[in-house]
């Protein structure tokens, strides 16, 4: 860049178009995407900045005044409370259950040369494949079909279910460039099926497992289409902002939002420090 | 020898097993009842009875032929809006992003971590027609003094657009980022200009990325009803919004069922579709 | 049995004690003295739920000025009683609650409710009783029954009242944000269907009653006996509006919200959200049709399940005049109980000259109930739903 800046008085001067045409150019890509940013982050922000209004009514969308309170008393709407809790239950032990899962899923897929690997894989895609609404809905019929009441339960069974297949894919991503002559050395070594895995195997693939338990995460306590049609009389936190939406989204909900957000931008940039560290360690020891 | 050496052929099968089971239970056979359903008859008063009533499928499509056609509008604009969005983005941080490229990437991914619902609300404030957005675009002219963007169908796309874009992004950086810059460099040293190298090189280098974030896109677009819903007016609802209404609101399970395999059905025809245009080993690749 | 009876006993005192101490007036204006409501609670109490699980629409409890998460008439209730309230806004048009509890009821379980408000002007009242969805009430615990207007005895769908309590009744007119309408109060169903200085920021109610009494009015039809060509005139003129891009949402009480913030300039609208619950917007303005409207009632019912006890205690509460008095002018709707206009006089003079809220002769010759045979048309509800876009 330097080099190009010092060499350009020696000719004869471009035009002033010429050279703010190439400016552009030269920054026209930078610029799109620092747009296309600001269009990402717009309504974060909006979402963020409300939860320090003071709205006048009930209505929360004129900016009044600054003030601390929604976020010192974020449990004083009834029911909200209630509902984050019920998000993190079932995103927890959704997570878990999916996760383990999906887990050996992705290590048979990878590992194992079997017949029926197609049929399998087929299994795995189809529910990504699916609309939610589809899901949703014939899961509802599955348990109307069984007369089994919705609730907690289906909640979970339903977020498990569609955890599954983002679980599977993400591992076995992971796995494919895996190493086997580690597990192989350690076999030699005398140390059985078991101990390879729990103390070769799992250490190895941990880092791609915590990822895809991140994203099971992230996407069982923001779904709101399948729960939607299977939470009988249990509200999560999606479903209390659909039922607030119906007449005023108090500045509580801006404040769990935001909450949700920080601690998952907090997770996964710990998640890339961790990973990009490994890395390092990796490529040093190599 | 243990146990499992002695049966290799267990060892896969008892992996597969829990998490098969899981999805053969509850996405398949949820599936199967959702099919029987779909062919039965009667009213919500009278109960419903399997009389094999393929007519629902008939219904389902001349009765909401409206709804069907906008779903696959609205969702293949949003997708060609997300890809032409993010493309420039994400190639600008996979290629010039250096050190800051995982941070760039958060920012990507953040819209996700705010729940869907209140991001469709925090736009629905946006769009307000007394906002700041539209009162700017009617100083400016764009809009009329009484025009509007909230319950409209840009607003509608705009929001599927917004709220699909990681979708599209991510998969499109893990293409991106996979080139070799030397490919690169030797490409822009063969091709003389900067636009040949990208359409010869780099646009396909990435095509696995497009492929991948299109079907991302797409399919949950099509099925989508909170956009429209949250930001559109009956002239914008989808064919989602039908089947929630006809299964929560109306309990009319056979239409609303019936509509869910139509829904299913066109897009795998639109993949079939998609697949043979791009290669079927992209696809699945 | 006898240890729920004690802490029941305890929580009851404490919660009086409380009420004595923070709100003096209100316990003078209702509490000590009153010889109707909660007359049976002290000697029963051991049948009472600890909380009551009450489910009903938007704007419509009673709230303290100062903290509008307190409800004066439900915290009393609690202090009478000992019993809690779970007081849930989670309906908000008929249709949509209706299908969100059929599920669980259609196998004979309960929904967690003790209480859930249906309106008188849909098919699901008299569905719910049909359907043996709903519990008997305990009458015994309902002594005020006798407080109910002679208007209210009676309803088709219940006529022995065996099912249900009347709630409030309303009536429905056009809500203007004069704001949005460019000052322009609308008055006719035609200006809102029709002038086009409207276009895309009108809202009609997903109620069939609601919406289509006033439109077969202004045709000079007869909406409590509806007809094919009347139904078809008022449908048609819905359906242009429709395609038009006329009508943005067709809404249930979720069109406050865009009637507050300027979204929507006019919208069909319920006669008591606009002079209380948004009463802050002075941009607001609620009109009578010209050519008149519809009248309904919402009625409390107790689902299967439900605490019957706990349910009927609390409806024979809301029958005290006193009790009926401060919910009126609270929310803005006309009460079903007897003597409660000299109630609202010493609670605030200027509601109890309300005549939305005491309707008077004029009003009532201009507001109609709609066809109960035409609620349960298939052809007209297959029709209607197509029209609200599903």
């Amino acid at each position: 860049m330097t080099t190009a800046a010092e060499t350009l008085p020696a000719r004869p001067r471009p035009s002033i178009a010429a050279r703010v045409w190439a400016f552009v150019r030269r920054h026209l890509l930078a610029a799109y995407s620092v747009l296309a940013l600001v269009y990402l982050m717009l309504p974060i922000a909006v979402v963020i900045l409300f939860s320090f209004n003071q709205p006048a009514t009930q209505f929360n969308y004129t900016w009044q005044q600054f003030t601390l309170d929604n976020w010192t008393s974020w449990d004083a709407v009834p029911g909200i409370r209630d509902s984050v809790i019920l998000s993190l239950e079932i995103a927890f032990l959704s997570t878990i259950m999916a996760t383990a899962l999906g887990t050996l899923v992705a290590l048979a897929l990878v590992r194992h040369r079997f017949r029926g690997r197609g049929p399998t894989n087929l299994l795995v895609f189809l529910p990504m494949a699916t609309p939610e609404i589809v899901l949703g809905a014939s899961l509802l019929t599955l348990f109307l079909q069984m007369r089994y009441p919705t609730g907690f339960t289906t909640i979970f069974i339903a977020h498990v279910m569609f955890i599954i297949s983002y679980v599977v894919v993400t591992v076995k991503a992971r796995l494919v460039g895996f190493d086997r002559h580690l597990e192989e050395a350690a076999m030699d070594l005398g140390a059985n099926e078991w101990t390879t895995f729990v103390k070769v195997t799992l250490p190895l693939i941990a880092p791609a497992i915590l990822s895809a338990a991140l994203l099971g995460f992230a996407i069982s306590i923001d779904d709101f289409v399948i729960t939607y049609f299977n939470a009988g009389s249990e509200t999560t936190f999606p479903l209390f902002v659909w039922g607030a939406a119906r007449v005023a989204v108090p500045p509580q909900v801006n404040v769990v939002a935001s909450a949700i957000f920080i601690l998952a931008l907090a997770a996964m940039t710990l998640n890339v420090l961790f990973q990009s560290r490994r890395g390092r360690q990796a490529k040093g020891t190599a | 020898m243990t146990f499992i050496h002695r049966h290799r052929w267990l060892a896969p099968l008892l992996l597969l097993a829990p998490g098969l089971a899981w999805l053969a239970v509850f996405f398949v056979v949820p599936l199967g009842f959702l099919a029987y359903q779909s062919l039965q008859s009667g009213t919500f008063e009278q109960g419903y009875t399997f009389t094999w009533e393929f007519s629902n499928y008939r219904d389902a499509i001349t009765g909401y032929d409206e709804q069907l056609v906008r779903s696959f509008l609205y969702a293949g604009i949003a997708t060609v809006a997300t890809l032409l969005i993010s493309y420039p983005l994400v190639y600008w941080i996979a290629f010039h992003g250096g050190r800051w490229k995982n941070l760039l990437l958060l920012f990507i991914v953040a819209p996700f971590f705010v729940t869907y619902l209140i991001r469709t609300l925090a736009w629905q404030n946006i769009l307000a027609d007394q906002g700041p957005v539209v009162g700017f675009l009617r100083d400016i002219h764009v809009l009329s003094a009484d025009g509007r963007l909230l319950a409209t169908t840009v607003a509608v796309v705009s929001g599927i657009t917004y709220n699909f874009l990681p979708f599209m992004a991510l998969p499109l950086y893990v293409s991106l980022e996979q080139i070799d810059a030397r490919l690169l460099e030797a490409a822009q040293d063969l091709y003389a200009s900067k636009t040949k190298a990208f359409l010869r090189v780099t646009l396909p280098l990435s095509a696995p990325g497009i492929v991948a974030g299109t079907l991302l896109t797409f399919i949950p677009a099509a099925g989508d009803f909170i956009n429209a819903q949250l930001l559109g007016t009956p002239n914008q609802y989808m064919i989602g919004n039908v089947i929630q209404s006809k299964f929560l609101e109306l309990i009319d399970y056979p239409a609303a069922a019936a509509l869910s395999f139509v829904l299913m059905g066109l897009i795998m025809i639109s993949l079939l579709v998609y697949a043979r245009a791009v290669g079927t080993e992209k696809l699945t690749g | 049995m006898n240890h729920a009876l004690t802490r029941a006993e305890l929580l009851r005192r404490a919660a009086l004690g409380g009420v004595v101490i923070s709100v003096p007036g209100l316990l003078a204006a209702c509490g000590g003295d009153d010889d109707g409501g909660g007359g049976g609670a002290g000697t029963t109490t051991a049948e009472l739920a600890d909380t009551l699980r009450f489910s009903n629409w938007q704007l419509y409890i009673d709230r303290d000025p100062n903290d509008k998460t307190k409800s004066p008439s439900l915290e009393q209730f609690t202090a009478q009683t000992g019993v809690k309230v779970n007081y849930v806004e989670d309906v908000n048009d008929n249709a949509t609650y209706f299908g969100k509890i059929q599920g669980p009821l259609s196998q004979g379980r309960g929904i967690d409710r003790d209480i859930i408000v249906m309106t008188d002007n849909s098919r699901f009242p008299a569905l719910l009783i049909s359907r043996e969805w709903v519990e008997p009430l305990d009458k015994g615990r309902i002594p005020n029954i006798a407080n109910l207007i002679e208007a209210q005895q009676s309803p088709p769908f219940d006529p022995d009242r065996t099912y249900s309590i009347p709630w409030v009744s309303g009536i429905t007119g056009i809500a203007t944000n004069l704001q949005a309408s460019g000052g322009e109060v609308v008055t006719t169903m035609q200006q809102l269907l029709e002038d086009t200085k409207l276009k895309g920021k009108v809202t009609l109610l997903t109620e069939v009653a609601d919406t289509m009494t006033p439109i077969m009015l202004e045709n000079g039809d007869d909406p409590s006996k509806v007809t094919d060509d009347s139904w078809k005139r008022a449908y048609d003129r819905v359906k242009k509006a429709v395609d038009a891009g006329q009508i943005r949402r067709f809404t249930g009480n979720d069109y406050v919200a865009d009637l507050e913030r300027g979204n929507i300039a006019a919208a069909v609208s319920w006669s008591g959200d606009v002079a209380t619950g948004l009463a802050a917007n002075k941009d607001l303005r609620w009109n009578l049709p010209e050519k008149g409207s519809d009248i309904w009632t919402d009625n409390m019912f107790i689902p299967l399940e439900g605490s019957v006890p706990t349910a009927s205690e609390y409806m024979n509460f809301v029958l005290d005049p006193k009790i009926a008095a401060m919910l009126a002018v609270g929310i803005g709707y006309i009460s079903p109980v007897k003597g409660v206009k000299d109630e609202a006089v010493k609670l605030d003079p200027e509601s109890a000259n309300n005549p939305l809220i005491f309707p008077d002769d004029d009003i009532l010759s201009n507001v109609h109930q709609f066809d109960s045979d035409a609620l349960n048309n298939e052809t007209y509800t297959q029709q209607w739903q197509t029209l609200l876009g599903a």
